[in-house]
């Protein structure tokens, strides 16, 4: 059942450029009301509730699935660096299409590629690439994240498996091609009862399949949300994507992959908005002056990009860190998800109160930031919620205070050099537990200690903010050490939930901190200049709970240059400016 | 008398007091409540906590052991013995 598309196209250009200037030439103009890739039409598609059908074939055309498809399958995933700038690119232009034509089967992609035999990933990969869709199905409404709750089963039964049970609001499940199910395998309790298995829709008996009717939702309403119910399906034995029993490392494996990038991938959501609302500022006159001239407004936008930068630096240094400290992303995509999905959401809260009246009308220039919003609030639950992550992080706090707090290791520089060459991905070098062991956290100190001499007060107010959060690594070793082990779970108290804020804190520190330093070093434009990442540790500084304080006047003046300079180019608000011709129009041509 | 609650007595002294203690003090159970052949999932020990088991048991016996070793042995009987297997084994090493 494969979708109809248009033909598919000449096989794309490897490098990341050549990439993105393929993917900006087939969305063309947001801008252009004629487009039928435009903003207007994904406004359209919106209200309709439907997923935009020409965006979805224009990716066809660019072969998007094969951003999610390793080299050695024959896709172009060798970078999940650059799996990020491609899908932000989507993102900015229509959220629905990210989700609903992309990372939903990326998702199932690399449960297969983590776990599933030569055989079973040569069949997902051979889907993927003809532009079929691979829907995952987790999810049961009555456990939530709680995943070995997991009441679906498929048991033995005369050399087959069996598919019994339910699986609800999942992405694409009727309209895919195959699933990728998560299923109890075994009755017994515990944590190796469940399997993930690979299901090619043509393999499923439609008299002992069911979908269950759409799940309609206040943003992503374009994304085909459903269910599927299963009586007694049988299913080839072979279907298990690795040993039977081994589904629950799987997921905490691959998610490690999938939570970091996804977030990561939702910036380009904020991205798009920020310029929404500077186009906004800057056309409109109040008080005899624009509101961009304003200084409320001015300091309010210029928190959200410092915001913005520091988000995505974290982001990109756990993304790297899939490639080059695999043995501790435990941790980190837990700490990346949790951080980044708030720091996106309150961004967008901010720009929104720019905004005013504007942000809630349906039409006009600012149209799309109502849609934006709406479509970025799954960030905060989708693929693991904020509060599972953190449940995730706190059990690691006494071992972390015991093992890499006291050993205090550094992170290899290449850690923080974004867009910089990466080592291979090895789906099987990532561990199923960090076991204590992280050595981000621990950079600071290290970096702090070789900061190199600078003058004027962006240096010196990342001094004193660095040092703050050296401080803070120090107690919270002293907190956690003293911590109750009963404190270690769902019952946790308020008070722990905060210790994995806090350590959480620290990681976004090192990571801008450490990210600025190594610019410095090798003299990268932009990163190398001390101001947003003194922003950054300032505004992190903040107490938890209060509003984020108002960045002193030199900071804020120079980023709201920055701010207004990537206006000007079309540059974006993320960490690495991105060439002008890839923001809305194609033209070939440039540097990464 | 080292053992609390099995029937089987460990190699390693104390591990199995040790072991028991440190599960239902995150439990917020008596150690007495804690069956020896009862799968620990059970009393609501859930899968990520269970992988940090294995570096207290590392930290406090100076043998290494694979983090699922609860995964696999999810019952505190079953949990003695693949310990006092590792302790064996790091010993005849």
């Amino acid at each position: 059942m494969t979708t109809a598309h248009v033909t598919a196209a000449a096989p794309a250009p490897a490098s990341l450029p050549a990439r993105l200037d393929a993917l900006a030439a087939v969305l063309g103009d947001a801008d252009d009301p004629a487009n039928p890739l435009g903003d207007r039409a994904v406004l359209d598609a919106d209200e309709r509730g439907e997923m935009l059908t020409a965006g979805e074939e224009a990716l066809h055309a660019f072969g998007l699935n094969a951003e999610f498809v390793p080299a050695y399958l024959g896709g172009r995933l060798t970078r999940l660096d650059h799996l990020v700038d491609v899908m932000r690119a989507v993102y900015r232009r229509d959220p629905c299409l990210g989700l609903g034509y992309g990372a939903s089967s990326f998702i199932a992609g690399v449960n297969v590629w983590t776990a599933g035999d030569d055989t079973q990933r040569r069949a997902a990969a051979a889907l993927l690439g003809a532009g079929g869709r691979i829907a995952v199905a987790y999810h049961e409404l009555a456990h939530g994240n709680d995943m070995t709750r997991t009441e679906f089963t498929a048991l033995p039964a005369g050399g087959r498996l069996l598919l019994d049970g339910r699986k609800e609001v999942i992405t694409n499940v009727r309209r895919a091609d195959a699933l990728v199910l998560f299923a109890r395998t075994s009755t017994a309790p515990g944590s190796r009862s469940h399997s993930q298995l690979y299901a090619e829709k043509t393999d499923l008996a439609a008299d002992r399949t069911a979908y269950l009717p759409r799940y309609r939702t206040t943003g992503m309403r374009g994304v085909q949300l459903g269910g599927v119910r299963f009586d007694a399906c049988p299913l080839p034995a072979g279907s298990v994507l690795g040993a039977p029993g081994r589904g629950l490392e799987t997921a905490l494996r691959s998610f490690q992959i999938t939570r970091t990038t996804l977030v990561s991938m939702s910036a380009g959501i904020v991205d798009s908005a920020l310029e929404t609302t500077l186009r906004h500022v800057r056309a409109r006159r109040l008080y005899g002056r624009t509101a961009a001239d304003l200084p409320h407004v001015r300091s309010v936008v210029t928190g959200v990009f410092s915001d913005l930068l520091a988000a995505d630096c974290f982001a990109t240094v756990g993304t790297r860190a899939l490639h080059l400290l695999p043995a501790e992303t435990a941790i980190h995509a837990q700490a990346v998800k949790f951080f980044v999905s708030q720091a996106l959401l309150d961004a967008m809260n901010r720009l929104s109160g720019v905004l005013g009246a504007a942000f809630y009308l349906r039409e006009g220039p600012a149209a799309r930031f109502q849609k934006l919003l709406r479509d970025i609030q799954p960030v905060g639950f989708g693929h693991a919620a904020r509060a599972a992550c953190q449940v995730s992080l706190l059990p690691q706090l006494p071992l972390l205070a015991r093992r890499a707090w006291r050993e205090g290791h550094a992170a290899p520089s290449a850690l923080f050099a974004p867009g910089e060459e990466l080592p291979p991905l090895d789906f099987g070098a990532l561990a199923l537990s960090a076991a204590g062991r992280e050595s981000l956290g621990t950079s600071l100190a290290a970096g702090l200690a070789a900061m190199p001499d600078g003058q004027g007060p962006a240096y010196r107010l990342l001094r004193r903010y660095g040092e703050h959060f050296v401080r803070e690594l120090t107690r919270l070793g002293e907190d956690c050490a003293a911590l109750d082990p009963a404190e270690l779970s769902v019952t946790a108290s308020p008070y722990a939930y905060d210790l994995t804020s806090r350590y959480v804190g620290v990681l976004v520190a090192a990571s801008c901190f450490e990210t600025w330093r190594r610019a410095r070093h090798s003299g990268t434009p932009f990163l190398s200049d001390p101001h947003w990442a003194a922003a950054a540790l300032y505004r992190l500084s903040t107490p938890r709970g209060a509003p984020p304080r108002t960045l002193p006047a030199p900071l804020e003046d120079a980023l709201w240059e920055r701010l207004s300079e990537r206006h000007r180019t079309g540059g974006g608000y993320l960490l690495l400016p991105r060439s002008p011709h890839h923001h809305p129009v194609g033209t070939p041509g440039r540097q990464q | 008398m080292d053992d609390l609650t099995g029937t089987e007595t460990t190699r390693t002294p104390g591990l199995r007091d040790w072991l028991v203690a440190r599960i239902a003090e995150h439990l917020r159970m008596s150690p007495a409540d804690v069956a020896a052949d009862v799968p620990l999932s059970t009393y609501g020990l859930d899968s990520v906590y269970a992988l940090t088991v294995a570096a207290d048991i590392e930290d406090r016996l100076g043998v290494t052991v694979d983090p699922t070793v609860l995964w696999d042995n999810p019952t505190v009987d079953a949990l003695c013995r693949a310990v006092d297997e590792a302790v064996a084994g790091a010993a005849a090493r």
